[in-house]
């Protein structure tokens, strides 16, 4: 411009000058616009992404996984892919609407023949040109990888943008029924609702909120840091101290007596009296919770638990556990037991058995209600209050799944009259739930510690770190060592000859138990029912160094209702088995009672008493069948059990090294395999009983 | 209508006669008032340079940043982008420098023999031999390369226009011989970049063309009727298009298309908005996440969102400093060409800038620019620093301090001190009584 025109160069640069001017305004626009957005409306827009962000990253972690106690897996999430489409992605490269249409219309084809589904189907989904859109859920590993191709440039000369396969978490039950009241389900929307799903909810789901912003658009994680932060997030998995073996034998024994018996209901507990671990924890009716739906609301609490009940004789147990404690009661004493009828102010008590003196450890025996009111009244009412309190009954056990009964020991809130405690001494007017008869029992068994039931082993995070170990806790001590050992000895005439409970002896040990078969209170007419019960057996195995407490309750079953007959055959078959799959092997009576005697005991002359009278069981059958030569290493011959009782044929089962698995009551009319045949050593046999005609 | 001619030498009154036998072509002044040898090779314009070289380093940066999140998805390597952009940034800097040593009046030959091979190239692309990607076909493969020939356009053609201007001086004012052909010329190239689809490129052309029209003197009668016709013509093509019309549509009312047509600037606006004052820092910007192409044609959006508004602002004051020095040596040139090439070129840096800031801020509706030296990509990078080369030559031969006339031979001076001197220079154009003015001008 230097050599210009000077005139000209004026026009040049004020027309520069007006170009440069209008360029600086816009400029100025710009920046002011960028001052309001950024400083001004900042922190709004700020918000906003944030919003964006975490309403897209809203994405499950993997939820834990519940194994019992040797690993085995009761409940797993599995991630199930589905398939989703960014439209808006997929047609990227379409910009006029002919071309849209034609990608729309080539990617349903293409989708449809992937998925097998209708192709109009997926352009209807297409066709709306969403950013998220489910095309198929829980889709198969084939379906997988054809979309997984659809999507490669590498595999296919026009890839299909915008879709994505995202893995749907979802809860598997491997083993269906097996301990579906304990483990309970989960909600499609990922939480637990029911059982060790809920009270542990927070330990199993994991943590969603840290990955915000790890993620893009379509909701992929993007860096492989998050991977590993994801594991991190992962839900923690649980190991249970349930015992899937034992919980199995628990569950089908009381399937067993629900059919034969047609109770309304049922719970079992089995439990390590050492160390409160509760290995087994059955209730009926059960369910499935990989189809939760299909089951009823009632099948699906975990009557062990959550069900309380008036628990009749068996509080027998506690009412001496406390006056010999008291020492208002010694262990030889001869009360005398009214031959039968006795009236405590206005009401008058019946035994079932007329008995005139008898020892406390006949009484236990015998189940007197007049002997054991007795004895409570002695003790006094707030002795027996407060020993009840002292075996657990009336607080939770502290067992972790959700609605635990506390049960009730004085209704009214005031001090039991006269008659409450002589009533409350055999069980009546009170209420306990089974997990507290079993607690309390492994108290009587390990020298008088309460402990709280373990139901939970330990918890560990994704990565295998142990999060938290559950260790034995002991509550307080119930009874004193010499009374709790005394006690054992007296509930070993429970079940043998003359006792209430003979069908709860396990041949080969020695068991120590009670029975109880309580009147339910008609709701109906608030008085007694003749004819709904409970029938119930608690006790532990073997008596002089016990190594499970099994506690039985059979709500209202139709067909008998004597504890000794209908729960007593329960638990022994649950002991015999869980003996058995422990291996513990079977003890002579005589041979251990060595190790329980001792000088300085005051049970000393009971156990005298108990060794003159007992009887062992007869293991009889069992030596011609150990006699027969095995075929095999593992093979063994499979007895004739043809018109054998129960017992007998369980028996003889069992010391063939065979599980017998029992169906129906009375005598064996048939079995699975025939007798003569060889099975492997361990394998079950089907045994159908038929009542004797 | 009168061509004022001057004879070579004439208006530059520190022309050292003795250089005038160095020349090669004899042509009349606008085009060819040819500088002695020395100052060709005379110190570069320090700021201008530093602008340059700091804005391709900070694409660079800009680039990783905004780019990672993508190139791992694609591609499993979040160097992906970065590595090709350091690439491209060392080869645009050696362009840059290299044509800064090329004395800009060679170029004038090669005019017609870019222009027309830009033409051929984008008719090649928009004939079927494209490739196609982000939904038009705007690239050219020539084995490995691809190359984006509207980014070429827009340099031919300011090129081209400057020399054409410069040549027909005083013609320009005529409708037949000044206005209609340039206009021809850029309507071609504008609709082959239409036919891509390339809208932006197509409207920064046109504005290249105006500017140019403008400054050379063309009745702003004609201009501004060629400005009401583009305006009908470029309003059609978006109403009659209905894509086009839908985007417009969803521009309007970007709350109700936050989530299809308005995602993008959306997104872009969100990121600036959530960077606040002073921005979240850089590479902890997480609206990558959710901005397709962020280091492409919305890199802005990422600066505004690692930056702050700060960021912007500076960004904002360093093309600032560009056009400014741009327009400088356009003042300070040797001859209408170079005058025209210089302001042509910042024009070209500041309307593709503005343009492209302000749909990422969703003023104007998307258009597909890139950001000049900081967006992603090979074509634009090469073209923008190319020119940036010529317009850094342009810079040298503007007068000289009297003692760099004196001692041509002269060490290079250190920048600083280099521009120190400039600031003094005093104008070396007289001012001259102007008695009155053309009438054509003022028409």
């Amino acid at each position: 411009m230097l050599n210009l025109d000077p005139r000209r160069a004026r026009w040049i640069r004020l027309r520069m000058g007006i170009l440069c001017g209008a360029m600086g305004i816009a400029l100025g626009g710009f920046v002011s616009s960028a001052y309001r957005v950024q400083v001004e409306d900042g922190a709004e827009w700020r918000e906003t992404a944030e919003r964006q962000r975490q309403r897209r990253l809203h994405v499950e972690p993997k939820r834990g996984t519940v194994f019992d106690r040797n690993g085995t897996a009761l409940a797993v999430s599995i991630e199930v892919p589905s398939v989703s489409a960014d439209v808006v992605e997929m047609l990227h490269a379409a910009e006029t609407p002919d071309a849209q249409a034609a990608v729309i219309r080539d990617a349903s084809l293409r989708i449809a023949a992937a998925l097998s589904l209708p192709q109009d189907e997926v352009y209807e989904k297409l066709q709306n040109k969403r950013r998220f859109v489910w095309l198929k859920r829980r889709i198969s590993g084939d379906e997988t990888a054809l979309i997984r191709d659809l999507g490669d440039a590498h595999k296919t000369p026009r890839p299909i943008l915008g879709l994505n396969i995202e893995g749907e978490g979802h809860r598997y039950y491997p083993g269906r029924e097996l301990a579906g009241t304990v483990l309970g389900f989960v909600a499609p929307d990922g939480s637990g609702k029911d059982g060790l799903e809920l009270a542990l909810d927070d330990e199993l789901r994991g943590h969603v909120e840290e990955l915000s912003g790890l993620r893009d658009r379509s909701g992929h994680l993007l860096f492989s840091q998050a991977n590993t932060q994801a594991d991190a997030l992962a839900g923690h998995d649980v190991t249970l101290t349930l015992d899937e073996g034992i919980q199995h034998i628990a569950e089908s024994e009381l399937d067993a007596a629900q059919s034969t018996y047609e109770t309304k209901g049922g719970a079992l507990v089995v439990m390590d009296p050492q160390t409160g671990e509760v290995l087994a924890l059955a209730s009926t009716p059960g369910y499935n919770p990989n189809d939760y739906g299909a089951s009823d609301v009632d099948a699906r609490r975990d009557r062990a638990v959550t069900d309380r009940f008036e628990p009749g004789s068996v509080m027998k147990v506690f009412t001496i556990a406390g006056a010999l404690a008291a020492g208002t009661l010694s262990p030889t004493e001869q009360i005398f037991c009214e031959h039968g009828i006795y009236k405590v102010g206005p009401v008058t008590i019946h035994d079932t058995h007329l008995n005139d003196w008898l020892t406390p450890t006949q009484i236990l025996a015998k189940s007197s209600n007049i002997g054991a009111l007795k004895i409570g009244l002695k003790l006094g009412e707030s002795g027996l209050y407060a020993t009840f309190r002292r075996f657990g009954f009336g607080e939770p056990t502290g067992v972790p799944l959700p609605g635990e009964a506390a049960g009730v020991l004085r209704p009214r809130s005031r001090p039991w009259f006269d008659v409450e405690t002589a009533n409350a001494s055999f069980g009546q007017g009170v209420s306990v739930t089974a997990i507290q008869l079993a607690t309390a029992f492994a108290a009587i068994a390990n020298g008088g510690k309460l402990l709280e039931p373990q139901l939970v082993k330990k918890i560990t995070d994704a990565r295998g770190e142990t999060i938290k170990e559950n260790t034995t806790h002991v509550r307080r001590e119930s009874v004193p060592p010499g009374v709790a050992r005394m006690l054992s000895e007296m509930l070993v005439a429970v079940t043998e000859e003359g006792g209430t409970a003979v069908e709860a002896a396990v041949p080969g040990f020695r068991v120590a138990g009670k029975t109880a078969t309580a009147q339910k209170v008609d709701p109906a007419t608030g008085k007694y029912s003749s004819d709904k019960f409970t029938s119930s057996f608690v006790g532990f195995v073997p008596a002089e160094h016990p190594r499970l407490v099994v506690a039985v309750v059979l709500d209202e079953p139709m067909i008998g209702h004597y504890g000794g007959d209908l729960a007593g055959p329960v638990f022994r078959r649950v002991a015999e088995q869980s003996l058995r799959y422990l291996g513990v092997t079977p003890s002579t009576p005589a041979a251990k009672l060595a190790t329980v005697t001792r000088a300085d005991d005051p049970a000393d002359q009971t156990i005298a008493a108990v060794e003159s009278s007992g009887a062992p069981p007869a293991n009889t059958s069992i030596v011609p069948t150990q006699q027969l030569a095995p075929l095999g290493p593992d093979a063994v011959r499979v007895p004739d059990l043809t018109g054998m009782g129960a017992r007998d044929a369980a028996s003889a089962i069992l010391g063939a090294g065979l599980v017998p698995e029992i169906e129906g009551s009375g005598r064996v009319s048939k079995q699975n395999p025939a007798a003569g045949s060889a099975a492997a050593k361990g394998s079950s046999v089907r045994l159908v009983f038929e009542p004797a005609s | 209508m009168i061509p004022t001619l001057f004879p070579a030498g004439k208006g530059r009154s520190t022309h050292p006669p003795g250089n005038l036998k160095n020349k090669r072509v004899e042509l009349v002044a606008p085009l060819d008032a040819r500088p002695d040898a020395a100052r060709i090779h005379a110190a570069i314009d320090p700021v201008l340079a530093a602008v340059v070289v700091a804005l391709i380093g900070f694409g660079v940066v800009m680039v990783y940043s905004a780019s990672a999140v993508q190139a791992t998805v694609q591609y499993h390597d979040p160097q992906y982008f970065l590595k090709r952009q350091v690439g491209y940034a060392i080869a645009s800097l050696l362009v840059f420098f290299g044509l800064s040593h090329i004395d800009y009046h060679r170029l004038y030959k090669l005019t017609y023999p870019v222009l027309a091979g830009v033409g051929l190239l984008l008719l090649l692309c928009v004939i079927g031999f494209g490739h196609s990607g982000g939904g038009a076909t705007r690239w050219l493969s020539i084995g490995p390369v691809h190359v984006q020939p509207a980014e070429m356009a827009k340099l031919a053609l300011v090129v081209w226009l400057a020399y054409s201007l410069a040549k027909k001086a005083e013609r320009v004012k005529s409708f037949t011989v000044g206005f209609l052909p340039h206009l021809l010329v850029a309507g071609l190239f504008m609709l082959l970049c239409m036919k891509q689809p390339d809208f932006g490129s197509a409207v920064v052309l046109l504005l290249l063309t105006f500017t140019l029209l403008f400054v050379a003197g063309a009745k702003v009668g004609y201009i501004l009727g060629a400005s009401i016709l583009g305006a009908a013509l470029g309003a059609a093509a978006i109403r009659f298009r209905e894509y086009r019309y839908e985007r417009y549509l969803a521009w309007l009312n970007m709350d109700q298309h936050k989530q299809d047509l308005a995602y993008q600037p959306f997104q872009s606006v969100m990121a600036f908005g959530s960077g606040g004052p002073f921005g979240v820092g850089l590479g902890h910007g997480l609206q990558t996440l959710y901005l397709p192409e962020a280091h492409n044609d919305f890199v802005a959006a990422i600066v505004g969102e690692e930056l702050g508004f700060i960021g912007v602002a500076c960004l904002c004051a360093a093309y600032l400093l560009l056009v400014t020095r741009g327009v400088r040596a356009s003042l300070r040139a040797p001859d209408d060409y170079g005058s025209y090439l210089a302001f042509g070129i910042s024009a070209m840096f500041g309307v593709q800038a503005l343009v492209n800031l302000a749909v990422a801020l969703a003023i104007l509706p998307t258009k597909g620019l890139t950001l000049p030296f900081v967006s992603f990509g090979g074509s634009s990078l090469l073209v923008n620093a190319a020119a940036a080369g010529i317009l850094l030559n342009i810079s040298r031969q503007g007068p000289p301090a009297p003692e760099d006339a004196v001692t041509p031979d002269a060490p290079p001076v250190k920048p600083a001190k280099f521009a120190k001197k400039h600031m003094q220079d005093t104008p070396i154009q007289q001012p001259l009584p102007i008695p009155d003015l053309p009438n054509e001008v003022a028409g």
